[in-house]
């Protein structure tokens, strides 16, 4: 017996990584597969140069700028002469301050205006006319439907063999744990005790996690299916994988966290689809901006008057039995904030609105001594900010003045420094300041490229091991490979949504969805390289498998701002 | 839309950053797991990672440790197990220097693709084989009785350590209970003294005195100064176990006068003397099998004179290694060049394994000091030992030595020395004791040498 199952745990350990591989693999095809075909959606007829003009995207900025999405040469047309674009209600043009206005059908325009068929647009010197893609002739509109639709039931196909995939991930995963809880030793021996392998409430335990995390990713996947009739579940299959390890890896002690964690996990899945249906309305997402940033405003100053301070850090509200990290939970509000439609950024080029709320969240930030979350909003305060100015010297002046920030909380918050004090020198303060990360490294060695196995792990006994250590973790009891293969995982999300940004209805969601993704990778980042001693300790999260609540709701609902606003293909004009 | 794209380049620079940064990660566990793994602190380790271990061999292929039944058990002979306990190390890391706690991945069979708890038919035991004799070692436990303190013996053509005994030392299979420590007497009892401590050198210092004279003062051989048993030196008295009139170098060695190798010292002078100091290898370490030896130091208390003269013989703040000094007097004996002292001999066993051997398979050597020295301190050491009253106890060895007597102050007994060698070059060994606390050197640290000495020709 002792013998059986030491080398079915030995195949296990095998087999985690080359599943994992799989996931990966598949989630990266699919990705690659759903990207857009380069189809124009209408087209513009150029009278005077007798010449159709593609429109390919649901926002287009025409100009004579270089960098204009429909570029006209002419010394008539401004730079950034208008916007054309699409709503709900239709296509609709708008004058982004050009010099010379812009007529629809020969009257000028003051506020968006609604684009028929064969409508008349002047910009400048130029005439266009409103057509169908079709008029481009066999060259452009050859998108047959029904090589379509078969690649739609190979996409659905794909995904349910995905989410099959990170099911039998997480299957083999609570049987090592299962097993691991007979694992006893005697002095020097490792013996197996399976007297009461079937009555146990390891058992139970073990494939109750399992099923529940089972039973929970099916439901999601047909609520996608069935009624968002959504294609693509991809990321939700990464979110599943990488929480549902989290769950379970936590779950091997048998801790009540697991609670907490698993529904967290169901209450994040529901902000997730919440937040998708919120914003599926480009309007009312353009307006529940405001109140959005308001209620982080909000959230931060409840934060600071009435947080208690755990350790070292000042983030936490306890609200009765309730715990929770507002900042955690203003991430998500950041992702909205920074987002903004092509014609709002054609004429209000500032962004100064928006640096102002940046300035505020970090400032609360250092003020509550979570420097690991302001790096994080830091970074994505960046990456929205170049997204919509794209200008460097933004980035170069907010990093001038980053580093200036660093310089004084260095100087003034011994803290901090110590931190810096010990990086790269762990293992000389292995007793003191570098406790943590010498564990973690040791821990992480110990594991080899296949881990130790789920649930015999040694350090998340370390304080704040599940937490601020869970990359380790998942390095000694899965391996390298398994741990690798998650970090991937999380470049993917990122490289995810860049994707969906340039498939999106508007540059709002783009730059939510890139400052979604950007947020996540980021704090993977600070996570896995804090932990190991690559940079310093910051103590901040690992997405979504960590434990914490917030943190997981919080993760969920930027996977949500990663994903949405992905158009459709095809757009006939309402008459 | 097309600018958003473009700009949103930044995130691929994000993830392009992340992944690099991973895959350092991997590279950096991969160059170090071993290592890290290996520490006193890994629960993974102290549970059961000596249980199947590789072997610990002599240099006759006894065995001093080795697991059965998922125990470490080590050699019969309590003595030798007593004698080798600083060298093969126990199973929790209390000793830092030992084999146990520093290869113990060889012995462990770590390897980096399986990690900690690879299965039993995939890890490679490494078996080690030691340059140590453990029957000399045993000799030199039994010379010891209860006093502390260290011996160390090597080759100096080969640098095999032939034997390494560190005092106090207990016996491994029956622990005594350390609660019960009242005299002190466990005190320093996980430290291997040889390569771990330090200790105040007294008159062997002044080998080191005199190899700084030789190679820095031409007039080193011919010049003379006058032993009344005190000197004033910037107003503080050197003082001399005699009265030994006018007195040159050779004979300041063999009468051990401190007003000669103190006035050598002042007139040498402190820059010269730290010079030749670190040319000896004083505030390095040595590196023995990837290990380091704790350092020799000479510094001063002041930049006076008087200071520098103590220091001349052996006082002051110097403080000098056991195995350190074995290089030194080993470099004498080899014309001037030190062969660093290895303690493992092979390592067998393992395929796969990346072998951390390498190195040690090589002979690390380094020129202390110029030949004319080393052959005018040979025949200086020879002369001394000759008409010392110890000379029987070396008789027919050809030794070179120096003993040494070092003052500790508290109103504690002085530290004995010994350091030497023999130059015949049938037996190329060096040897150097210091036992705490006995008193002269040539009474309580010589014979400890000379037995071992004795057994290691005779072999």
């Amino acid at each position: 017996m002792q013998y059986l199952v030491e080398t079915l745990l030995f195949f296990a350990r095998i087999l985690l990584p080359l599943v994992s591989f799989i996931i990966v693999f598949r989630s990266f095809r699919s990705l690659r597969n759903s990207r857009r075909e380069k189809v124009p959606l209408i087209s513009l007829y150029n009278k005077i140069l007798r010449k159709s003009v593609p429109v390919m995207f649901w926002e287009n900025s025409i100009g004579r700028s270089k960098s204009s999405d429909i570029i006209l040469q002419d010394p008539t047309v401004s730079r950034d002469h208008a916007v054309i674009f699409r709503r709900e209600k239709g296509w609709l043009v708008a004058d982004t301050g050009s010099r010379l206005g812009v007529l629809v059908n020969g009257e000028k325009i003051k506020e968006p205006t609604s684009l028929y068929l064969d409508d008349v647009v002047t910009i400048g010197g130029n005439t266009l006319t409103v057509k169908r893609k079709e008029s481009f002739g066999d060259g452009f509109d050859n998108s047959s439907l029904s090589a379509d639709s078969v690649k739609r039931k190979k996409r659905k196909f794909s995904q349910k063999s995905l989410l099959f995939f990170v099911n039998i991930f997480h299957l083999i995963l609570a049987f090592e744990i299962y097993l691991s809880g007979f694992r006893k030793t005697k002095g020097h021996e490792i013996v197996r005790d399976f007297k009461d392998i079937f009555d146990s409430e390891k058992f139970l335990w073990c494939l109750s996690s399992f099923f529940v995390v089972f039973v929970m990713s099916w439901f999601f996947f047909l609520i996608t299916v069935i009624f968002t009739k959504r294609q693509n579940f991809e990321l939700e299959s990464i979110g599943i994988f990488l929480s549902g390890i989290g769950i379970l890896l936590v779950g091997a002690e048998g801790i009540e966290q697991v609670y907490t964690q698993i529904a967290s996990f169901a209450i994040g899945f529901f902000v997730f689809y919440f937040l998708i249906w919120l914003i599926k309305d480009l309007e009312r997402a353009v307006k529940l901006r405001l109140a959005i940033g308001l209620v982080a405003v909000f959230l931060f100053i409840i934060n600071l008057v009435f947080a208690k301070e755990y350790n070292g850090a000042k983030n936490w509200i306890f609200l009765g039995p309730i715990s929770l990290q507002p900042s955690e939970l203003i991430k998500i509000a950041f992702v909205f904030v920074g987002a903004s439609t092509l014609d709002k950024l054609q004429t209000a080029k500032n962004l100064s609105a928006f640096i102002a709320f940046s300035a505020f969240c970090i400032a609360c930030l250092f003020l509550m001594r979570d420097f690991g979350s302001a790096c994080v909003f830091f970074v994505a305060f960046l990456i929205a900010s170049f997204m919509r100015s794209g200008s460097i010297r933004t980035i170069i002046l907010s990093c001038s003045a980053a580093a200036m920030g660093a310089f004084i909380v260095l100087k003034f918050k011994p803290y901090v420094a110590e931190r810096f004090s010990v990086w790269r020198h762990v293992f000389e303060h292995a007793q003191e300041a570098g406790y943590q990360q010498s564990r973690a490294l040791s821990y992480s060695a110990s594991g080899g490229l296949f881990g130790v196995g789920a649930g015999n792990g040694a350090l998340k006994n370390i304080f704040a091991g599940t937490s601020d250590l869970m990359f380790p973790v998942v390095i000694e009891e899965l391996g390298l490979l398994v741990a690798i293969f998650v970090a991937i995982t999380f470049g993917m999300i990122a490289l995810f949504a860049r994707s969906c940004s340039e498939r999106s209805r508007s540059t709002f969601y783009s730059i939510a969805s890139c400052t979604a993704g950007a947020i996540i990778a980021f704090q993977a980042c600070l996570h896995i390289f804090g932990s190991t001693d690559i940079l310093p300790l910051t103590g901040v999260t690992l997405p979504f498998l960590s434990l914490g609540g917030s943190s997981l709701v919080s993760v969920w609902g930027r996977a949500a701002g990663v994903y949405k606003g992905v158009g459709r293909q095809d757009l006939s004009f309402k008459k | 839309m097309k600018n958003s794209r473009k700009r949103s380049i930044l995130l691929v620079l994000l993830v392009l950053f992340f992944l690099s940064g991973v895959g350092f990660l991997a590279f950096e566990l991969y160059m170090n797991a071993a290592n890290w793994a290996l520490k006193p602190f890994n629960s993974h380790l102290s549970l059961n990672s000596l249980a199947n271990a590789g072997k610990i061999f002599d240099r006759n292929s006894v065995i001093l440790a080795e697991s059965a039944n998922s125990k470490r058990i080590y050699n019969k002979d309590d003595q030798i197990r007593k004698a080798l306990f600083h060298t093969v190390g126990d199973e929790n890391f209390n000793v830092a220097t030992s084999i146990q706690s520093k290869f113990r991945d060889q012995l462990f069979g770590y390897n980096f693709f399986m990690g900690v708890d690879s299965p039993e038919f995939l890890r490679e035991h490494h078996d080690i084989t030691l340059n140590v004799d453990s029957r000399l070692c045993k000799t030199a436990f039994a010379k010891f009785s209860s006093h502390k303190g260290a011996i160390a013996c090597y080759n100096y053509k080969t640098g095999e350590l032939l034997c390494m005994v560190s005092m106090p030392t207990y016996d491994i299979e029956n622990p005594p209970n350390f609660k019960k420590n009242t005299d002190g007497q466990y005190d320093g009892i996980f430290m291997n003294k040889a390569m771990s401590s330090s200790y105040t050198p007294g008159s062997v210092f002044k080998i080191v005195t005199a190899m700084s004279a030789l190679e820095d003062l031409p007039d080193a051989t011919t010049k003379k100064f006058t032993c009344n048993g005190t000197e004033i030196i910037n107003g503080q008295p050197i003082t001399c176990m005699g009265n030994h009139g006018s007195i040159g170098l050779r004979d300041g060695l063999r009468y051990s006068c401190n007003i000669v190798l103190g006035n050598f010292a002042v007139a040498l002078g402190k820059e010269r003397m730290e010079k030749n100091t670190k040319k000896l290898g004083f505030g390095e370490n040595v590196i023995m099998d990837s290990m380091e030896v704790k350092s020799s130091s000479y510094e001063l208390s002041s930049k006076s004179k008087d200071a520098i003269a103590w220091s001349g013989i052996g006082q002051d703040n110097v403080l000098l290694n056991p195995i350190h000094m074995l290089t030194i007097v080993g470099s004498i004996a080899n014309d001037g060049v030190a062969v660093m002292p290895k303690l493992i001999k092979e390592v067998t066993g393992g395929f796969l394994h990346r072998k951390f051997n390498d190195n040690t398979q090589k002979k690390s050597e380094r020129r202390y000091m110029s030949s004319e020295t080393a052959q005018i301190l040979t025949e200086m050491l020879s002369y001394t030992i000759k008409n010392s009253r110890i000379s029987s106890l070396f008789s027919g060895l050809d030794v070179c030595a120096k003993t040494g007597t070092a003052e500790v102050g508290a109103g504690k007994k002085p530290h004995a020395w010994v350091a030497g060698f023999s130059k015949n070059k049938k037996t190329p060994f060096a040897f150097v004791a210091v036992v705490e606390n006995s008193g002269f050197g040539g009474e309580h640290a010589a014979p400890i040498a000379a037995a071992v000495l004795r057994e290691m020709c005779a072999a």
